[in-house]
């Protein structure tokens, strides 16, 4: 799977919510979306559920947030976290 | 607008309830500038005795109060968790008494031998604005884990009814209802709680999320995130008490004037640690907003020790007015684009207009600057009373207000637009 990294930590509110939005609303079953927050990203994981995206979060030990988001319902995110 | 506990944009209402507000706000600020235009004019004589009352509620309740009323509809879903059910309907409501109310206010304090309306104003106003407090308190105090921004909503909302108490009270008043012994005790809490408690409080609290979020700046120290709205709160609480059994209030003022400045100068200070300092007017915003503050209440602060004259004591009303109509522009100027952009995005149009698209930095600058320029034209006029002076700065306020109603209405006919004209992507 391409992995499409989006590290939005220095961004400025609503700058990583616009250009994740821009991957989920693009990005194929053969991507997925790897980003990093300083906070969880409550609205856009709504909006993964509600369309029907797979996610998943894992906070590290610099309490940063990788998010990995896809299409593709038969990845395993997990696998593919890079701590 | 986005916390990361128990936030919801999902819940968060349709575009047209935060709209109605803030469109009602710019053209209640436009109005205001009409009203001082004919003041300058002189044909407002016949006002004489009410004009700076009527002046100070186009203000405090045409805009401030619907600037306020549309935050909140918009803010509580995403910062407190909260839910409103059936929004629109509910803000038409409050909407339409609000706006109904305020007219026979002012129509009331401008006849003042008319006591009926003052108790029209006083029903409208009091039901459409407790019905409020009523949606939004009691969803906010259901909440279990509290954050100091949803605590600090508490606490200016329970001001702000305090306030609109104390208000109902000097309207019966004023039309013969009561006896009004504690009228003049009244009208000094309904100030307090009104600007102290309710729209400063209010700043205070949605600042401790949004500056953080907004701005990218380290946090504010937990102490006084956890601990400076409710010691303003109680201490306004003990001036209620204070006045109530006649006892002097220097030191509770002076320890508010404190509190106050000691915030903002940490706001400024975490706007200074911005992570990416770019060029953003709203940031401006917020310094100037901040500024402001410190220097009204530095100059509470001295009023509370020395007797200071009338031209400064005016001045500082000015500086307090520049406080919150800096922070109300700088949240309106970033909630309005993203809500456009937000809600077309989420229903699925492909080509939404980016938040550049919809209100372009450079517009926000350009207010800016009409903003520092009304603020100093006023500031003048305080101590140079010149017919020419004056009508400047009425006619800054109409263009300033003008220009923010532009905007406004710049993104409405964007977002149906885009809603009209542009293809829905199914994602």
């Amino acid at each position: 799977m391409e992995k499409i990294f989006l590290d939005t930590r220095e961004m400025e509110h609503p700058e990583p919510l616009q250009a994740s939005l821009f991957h989920l609303q693009t990005m194929s079953e053969a991507h997925y979306l790897y980003m990093l927050n300083i906070r969880k990203p409550i609205p856009l994981l709504e909006i993964a559920k509600e369309k029907g995206f797979l996610f998943f979060t894992h906070q590290d030990a610099n309490q940063v947030w990788h998010v990995l988001i896809t299409k593709n319902s038969k990845t395993t995110l997990e696998e593919l976290l890079d701590v | 607008m986005f916390s990361q506990g128990g936030l919801s944009l999902e819940q968060a209402p349709p575009i047209s309830v935060v709209l109605r507000f803030f469109v009602t706000a710019s053209i209640f600020g436009v109005l205001l500038g009409v009203f001082l235009i004919l003041d300058s004019l002189g044909l407002t004589l016949s006002l004489t005795a009410n004009k700076s009352v009527i002046i100070t509620h186009i203000l405090a309740l045409g805009v401030m109060a619907s600037f306020m009323l549309g935050s909140l509809f918009q803010m509580l879903p995403v910062i407190a968790g909260v839910v409103i059910k059936m929004p629109t309907k509910k803000a038409m409501i409050v909407h339409l008494l609000f706006v109904v109310g305020l007219f026979i206010q002012l129509y009331a304090f401008a006849n003042s031998s008319t006591p009926i309306f003052y108790f029209l104003a006083s029903a409208y106003l009091g039901v459409g604005l407790f019905y409020a407090l009523f949606l939004m308190l009691k969803e906010l105090i259901k909440i279990k884990d509290h954050s100091s921004s949803s605590k600090g909503m508490i606490l200016s909302l329970s001001s702000f009814g305090l306030a609109i108490g104390f208000g109902i009270y000097l309207l019966w008043s004023l039309g013969g209802y009561v006896d009004g012994s504690f009228f003049l005790q009244a009208k000094e809490l309904h100030y307090s709680f009104a600007l102290f408690g309710w729209l400063s409080l209010l700043i205070v609290s949605v600042s401790f999320q949004v500056i953080e979020m907004f701005y990218v700046t380290p946090k504010y120290p937990l102490w006084m995130s956890k601990y400076l709205t409710l010691a303003i709160f109680i201490l306004l609480v003990l001036k209620t008490i204070a006045i109530f059994m006649g006892i002097e209030v220097v030191l509770i003022t002076a320890f508010l004037s404190i509190l106050f400045m000691v915030y903002a100068g940490f706001t400024i200070h975490r706007l200074y640690l911005r992570k990416r300092p770019t060029s953003d007017a709203t940031v401006w915003l917020w310094r100037l907003g901040m500024g402001l503050l410190i220097v009204t209440m530095l100059i509470t602060l001295i009023d509370s020790f020395i007797d200071i004259n009338l031209e400064l004591k005016m001045f500082s009303y000015l500086t307090f007015i520049g406080f919150t109509l800096s922070i109300v522009f700088a949240m309106t100027y970033k909630i309005v684009p993203f809500l456009t952009w937000f809600h077309l995005s989420n229903q699925g149009y492909m080509e939404a207009p980016m938040m550049h698209d919809i209100v372009h930095p450079k517009t926000v600058k350009k207010h800016f600057y009409i903003h520092i320029l009304m603020l100093t034209s006023i500031a003048i006029t305080l101590f140079f009373n010149y017919f020419i002076l004056n009508l400047l700065s009425a006619i800054l306020v109409v263009v300033s207000f003008g220009w923010l109603l532009y905007n406004l209405i710049y993104a409405i006919k964007k977002y149906n637009y885009t809603q009209k004209y542009t293809e829905k992507f199914e994602w």
